[in-house]
Parts: C-alpha cells; structure tokens; sequence
C-alpha cells in the first residue's frame, strides 16, 4: 500500500451525463467500460498479436493443428459468428498448458490417444483424416461420454440418497475402451467452449450488452412485451 | 513484550476485524473523538490492485482460468477469479477442523473490509417476531432486546451505508430508510406475475448500494459487478465507506496482518488488551486500549474468546455459561433453477442492473405456520439474465449438447432464458451445532484451531422441501421447465451443506443473564464489563434475514452504549 489512504472514486469526479466518459477518465488502469470501446480495445490488442505469428509454447507443430482443427469443429463459423479457431482457443490451452504440467499432461497424452485411435479406426492420424472421419469419432466420443456421464449420475445419486441405500444391482455398459478419449474430449470442448464464449467474438454472438455504466437503469419496452406475450400472462 | 508503561500507547478501544461489525465500530467511535487501534488479520486493501470492476475476461490470457488454469482443478479462487473475497473456505496454514459425522465449511476473508468487500448485501431488518421467536412456538430462545430497541440503529446503519429498496408495509420484513430501487428486469417482472397468481409476496430487493449520492459517493451505474469489490463505492463495504474515511482523521490506527490471539486481562478482571501475532515477522504482539472490542467474525471471536483462558475462566473467557461456541447457526439454503421458453429469442438488453436480482420474495406465510409441517421462513431470491459469460458457464450445455453447429446455436438460444431461484431460510439452533477448540491441532501462528460440529434437524429438511415445491409452482406457473436435477437428485443433494451460505452467526449469544448467554443485549460481555462482542457472534437466532445489516446495527448500538458508560466511569 502507498502512503496515501486509498479510497474510492468520489462523486465529484463524475458528470453524470458522461458517465462513461469521466468514469473511464477517473479510474485509472479500468478504461474500458462500454461495449464498443471494449471491441476497440480488444481488436487493437489482437491487431498487436498479428504482428509476429504466435509462438506455440506446449505442443509440437501436428499437435497444435489438431487442437486447431478441433476448435474448429467443435465451436464452427456460422452465419452469426466465427469459429473458436477465430476466438483463440489452441492459443488459450496452450497458454495454459505451458504454466502448468499436469493439464500439458492431460493434453499430450489425449492427442497422442486420439491419433492412435483413428490409426486403428481409419490407418490416419487425426490432422489428416478427412472431414467425415474427424467427426465421425468425435460423435463416438460424445455418445460414450453421455453414457458414462448417465451411469455418475446414477450412482451420486444411489450414494448420497437414503432412499437408495439398498440399491446392488444394477449394470450399465461401461465403454472402457474409449475412457481416456472420453476424458480428453471433455476438457479440449470446455477449454474450447471457455475460449469462445470468453473472447470478444463469443459475446457478441450471445449478444451479451453488460458490462457499461450509465446514470439510470433501465428496461427496453420491447424485451418486456416480446417475453410478456410469449407467457401465460399474455 | 515491552515492559515500560510511559511508553505505552493506549487506545480508547482496540477492534479486532474490519468487517460489518469493525467497520461500524470504527465509524462509530471515531465520529465520538475516540482514538482507536483496528487489527486485520489480512494485508490493507489496495483496490487498484484488488477490484476487477469492469475488466473482460478477454483481458486476461487465462481469461479468468487463473494461471495454469488452477479454476478447472479446483484451485482457483473461490467465487471465480474476477471476484474479490481475498479468502477462500480454506486457507493455508490456518486450518479448522470438523468433528467425525459432521459437514461444515467456513468462509473467511483475510482483507481489511473483510467480506463486505464482496458479499451478496442483501440488507432485510428483522421483523419484530424475529426477535421473540420462542413466543411464537416454543422452539429456540428469545432475544434480550425487541425490534424496538434496535429500530433507531437499522435506520442509522441503512442512512449510513444506503439501502435501495421500496415501501411495502411487510410484517415478516419491516420497511426502512431506502434509496430509490431500480425497476424490474423482464424474467423478474415473470417471476413477480407468478407469485401474484400463487399468493408469494413480490417486492423490489433491499440491497447496499446507493441510488444517489452520499457521503461522497457516487451513485451506482448498474454494471452488476458488485462481487468485484465498487470502485466507485456505490456498494457498501466496509473498508471504503467506513475504514478509509476514519483513517483520514488520523485517530485510526489499522494493524494490518495482525492476526489475534487472546484478550489480555489485568488483575481485576478487566480487559486490558489483545495479543497478537505480527504475520509480517512471526511475532507476539500487544496491544492495550481502555475498551476491547471483537469483531473478527462469529466464529473468530469465539475461538479469541475461547483461547482466552484464565483462572477465573478456564474454559474461555466470559464463559460461566459454558454456552460460549454453542448454538452455532448458518442459514438453510436450496436451490432450483428452470428453464423459461417466454424468453428465448428475446431483444437482448443489458440486465446487469444494481447486481444481484431486483426483485425478491419476503416470507409470505408468516401467519399460516399451522399449516405447515415446519417451523419459521424463509425469502427467496432470482437468479437470471443475460450474465457476462465467463469460464465454466458453458460447460453444462456443451456436455448436454455435444458440439459443433448445433451446440453453438442452442447455447445462443437458450442464452438469458434460464432462471434461478435460492431459498435463505431460518434454522432452529440446536445442540448439535457448535465449535470448540480442536485440542491437537493449531494453526501456523501457533493459535489452536476450531473444530465444528453441525446437525441439520427435520425442521431444516422440510423447510427446504417447501422451497423446492415453491420453486417448482413459480417455474411452471410462468411456463417454464424445471431443469437439470432429476428428483431422485433433488432429494439427495436438498439441503445446502452447513456453513456454506457463509450466514455463519451465534457461538458468544446474548442474553438477561450469565447463567443463559454470553453477552447482554449490548455485546457486552456479562463477566468483563470493558469487552464488547460487535459481530454474528452475538446473534440468538438466524432469522431469514441476511445478517449483515443486523451486525451493522447491533454494532452501532453497542458503541453509543459502550460511549455512554465509559463516560459514566463503568466502563
């Protein structure tokens, strides 16, 4: 702490019909407030970032582009918004894997598995099977995942509740052979979602319009109507 | 210890914590001309540093996944990165402990402010049958002191700090001095035409943020991010609005990572200090002031207390009652949320609002309890709207979705259509729920650590039952579909675990005498007429009213008693 007593943004510092403006001018190492000069902001910085290309620090070059290519299928361009390739998805796992071993672990040992898998599948490796192939296993992987994620549930359940106390027989298919793609899959899609739906290109495809400051708050007619005659108070 | 008394700074009181209770304290006292030394067992708040008011997650390369991406194992912070708790349920090298059979957590800040720098601040007064619940059914015990007593107090602390809220003339939520509240997002405005048709009690949120100016602050400006710590102070805390002013005049003095350890006692009973560890250099410390006031949390100052043995009280100070730690509370809490296709493809607009719903539900049947198969309330608060999105928000959806296209486009619809709802509700104390200290484990500064002990009871289970129909009927009612939990899961996961609705308060009770509390309506303890305990500590009872404006006003009442006696000499 400084030798000053710290404080907090007084009300003389603020024109309340430039909130925004003076906010932004009064606290310092903030700046950025509404929407559009976050954009600003944030495509100054990606322009930055364009400079040199970037420096892939955890995964070797095949590696990087398979983690490329999933961001692309499991978050695709659309007619709204770009894909998670766009949104910086290999970038943001890899960042994330060179500071920490154990999830560079999680990911080098889940690539290598994925690439032995589609050689006994389609005697190819992930990066150069065709577009079909590429999801043909991601959609074994999901239908496994659901399986297992049904059977957890389940036994949380028979665990925790007194009611299932009694609860021994039961047997659920358990795809054990595809365990670790299953593990591997979850974490590239939620590191891939997070990537997403956490950069620029992801709020805006939700439409996301918070994160302002204004001197009166207040609710659009429209919304209010729109959701009011859509409900049973219509 | 320094052995020469002429060189002995006194103060007029010594206030441990900075929390709501130290705060107040602190902003009492010192208003009075009183010199006042403040200990925090945390470092001093640099909000610079500290608040992420406004910041993206885009912002940041781990963009909110903390470095190495400690959230996806469980080790980021614990209300996500972009919040300020500067805390955790778990805190190295100062450990608690939980008796065998029994399930508690406890949350603790290590800041000046404490957790008001980042908590809900819902801010409901008691209503008057709060404060006698023993006259209504026989269950509990009551308080020393009526609505009444404490009436003139809950309007100082709501002018002081500034409370929004509306004037409704609810029995189980008495009205207050309120700023004006902002009006009701679309989902809230859905919520309340449920409730209408199903008899629930709808009224705009009391929380601790200022509508207009005060005091220098500025008027909130609806970012929502109130978690984040204000940096505009539009939000009450304690370290901004009542800590930092106290400082600039220069009769504070605040000991930051200074973590106490026992109330020091001269020869005629009285208190005459705190000694406590220096965190900076590992070394005992004291402190002497005419007044000894704790307020380091409920279950903090039960444990100083606790470790403040003498002969005359073995088994912790001021505890002749042997009641000191007992009759531990937290508040009951549930949670349901649903699924509202009216609000699919809505025209999207910023729902940030004041932070936190702008609407909430008081207890509603406070009359009807025969015809109900549990005892006392509970309020209910909205969750909903279109939220910033940030890490994990997604996750649900995606394992429930898959991936690719279709993924992407049912997330973007489904986008602000989900809502929530948590019910808050009063626990009947019990025998079973307590702490005491740990006989075999201290924590890294040597002081020994609590171990906790807590029993939910039948009235908490179905009182929680009740939420999760109530919850049910309003999602439904507006068209909606519960979603997620199976029921068989609802009922295995129906409660929240103890403690973890952090309205952790009781363990040094007040009460008429020495022989049924610790401390009298004032905090003041029965046995040491110079020490005050100023936080949840003191509470008889958990109404389902947050705590935290009740710690404020308890606060403030002891202070002006505290003055008034030390001016008459019995202090």
């Amino acid at each position: 702490m400084s030798n000053s007593i710290p404080a907090f943004v007084p009300v003389e510092a603020i024109d309340r019909r430039s909130m925004i403006r003076r906010l932004a001018l009064a606290i310092t190492s903030i700046g950025v407030l509404d929407l559009d000069a976050a954009q600003h902001v944030h495509t100054e910085t990606a322009a930055e970032k364009a400079k040199g290309p970037y420096k892939v620090k955890a995964f070797q070059p095949a590696e990087f582009k398979t983690l490329q290519r999933l961001a692309e299928i499991i978050v695709p361009k659309d007619d709204v918004s770009g894909s998670g390739l766009d949104a910086g998805a290999p970038e943001f796992i890899d960042v994330l894997s060179s500071q920490n071993e154990a999830l560079a672990d999680i990911f080098h040992g889940g690539l290598a598995w994925l690439d032995a898998e589609m050689r006994k599948r389609y005697q190819t490796t992930f990066g150069n099977a065709t577009p079909e192939q590429q999801t043909a296993i991601l959609d074994v992987l999901v239908k496994a995942g659901n399986v297992e994620a049904a059977r957890r549930t389940e036994e949380l359940v028979y665990e925790k509740s007194a009611t299932y106390k009694d609860f021994s027989g039961y047997t659920v298919h358990r795809p054990q052979d595809l365990g670790p793609g299953i593990v591997f899959f979850d974490w590239v899609r939620k590191m891939t979602v997070d990537a997403f739906y956490t950069s620029a290109i992801g709020m805006k495809d939700l439409g996301y319009k918070g994160n302002g400051a204004y001197s009166k708050y207040v609710v659009p007619n429209d919304a209010m109507e729109y959701a009011m005659k859509r409900s049973p108070f219509a | 210890m320094a052995q020469n008394p002429r060189n002995l700074e006194t103060f007029d009181a010594v206030v441990v914590g900075s929390g709501a209770g130290g705060g107040t304290a602190v902003q009492v006292l010192i208003a009075k001309g009183m010199r006042v030394a403040l200990l925090e067992a945390g470092p001093m708040l640099d909000v610079k540093t500290e608040f992420k008011e406004h910041k993206w997650p885009y912002n940041y390369d781990h963009r909110g996944a903390e470095e190495g991406g400690a959230a996806y194992f469980g080790k980021g912070k614990s209300f996500g990165f972009f919040s300020t708790t500067s805390g955790g349920w778990q805190l190295e090298g100062e450990p608690y402990t939980v008796g065998e059979g029994s399930q508690f957590q406890w949350f603790r800040s290590r800041i000046l402010g404490g957790r008001t720098n980042h908590y809900g601040r819902m801010s409901f007064r008691f209503a008057e049958y709060d404060f006698k619940p023993y006259d209504k059914d026989g269950l509990g015990f009551n308080w020393p002191i009526s609505y009444q007593d404490i009436a003139p107090y809950y309007d100082k602390a709501e002018e002081f700090i500034g409370v929004c809220g509306t004037q409704e003339n609810v029995a189980s939520c008495p009205d207050g001095k309120f700023h004006s509240a902002p009006p009701p997002k679309v989902h809230e405005m859905l919520v309340k035409k449920s409730c209408d048709k199903l008899g629930i009690i709808c009224i705009a949120n009391r929380r601790a943020v200022i509508t207009k100016p005060l005091n220098g602050r500025a008027p909130c400006h609806y970012c929502g991010q109130c978690g984040r710590g204000c940096l505009t102070a539009s939000a009450y805390s304690s370290s901004q609005v009542q800590v930092f002013p106290a400082m600039k005049t220069g009769r504070l003095k605040v000991l930051d990572l200074a973590m106490a350890r026992e109330v020091i006692m001269d020869a005629n009973g009285k208190a005459k200090g705190i000694l406590y560890i220096d965190k900076r250099t590992r070394t005992e410390k004291t402190i002497y002031a005419k007044a000894v006031i704790l307020a380091a949390s409920a279950c903090e100052s039960t444990r100083i207390l606790l470790n403040s043995k003498t002969k005359e009280f073995p088994n912790g100070l001021g505890n002749g009652s042997g009641l000191l730690g007992r009759y531990l509370m937290d508040t009951v809490g549930f949670g349901l949320s649903g699924y509202v296709p009216a609000l699919e493809g809505m025209p999207r607009y910023d729902t940030d609002g004041y932070g936190g719903a702008h609407l909430f539900m008081p207890w509603w049947l406070w009359d009807k309890h025969n015809k109900l198969d549990f005892p006392r309330g509970y309020h209910i608060e909205i969750g909903g709207g279109y939220g910033m999105p940030g890490i994990g928000s997604y996750h649900g959806a995606a394992r429930r979705l898959g991936y690719g296209a279709e993924m992407k486009k049912k997330i973007r619809e489904g986008y602000g259509a989900s809502i929530g709802f948590a019910g808050r509700g009063e626990m009947i104390p019990n025998i079973h729920s307590y702490c005491e200290l740990d006989p075999t484990v201290v924590d890294k500064w040597g002081i020994p650590v609590l171990r906790f002990h807590f029993k939910w009871t039948d009235y908490e289970w179905k009182q929680a039952r009740h939420m999760e129909k109530t919850f049910a009927d309003i999602i439904t009612t507006m068209g909606g579909r519960v979603s997620g939990l199976s029921a068989a899961q609802r009922e295995a996961d129906g409660i929240s675990i103890p403690g973890t609705i952090i309205h952790e308060v009781g363990g040094a009770r007040m009460g008429t005498s020495n022989k049924n509390s610790v401390l009298n309506g004032y905090c003041q303890a029965h046995d040491v007429k110079n020490l005050f305990v100023m936080d949840g500590a003191s509470f008889v009872s958990n109404p389902d009213k947050n705590p935290t404006l009740t710690i404020n006003a308890l606060a403030w009442r002891a202070c002006d008693y505290m003055a008034d006696e030390m001016r008459k000499g019995n202090v």
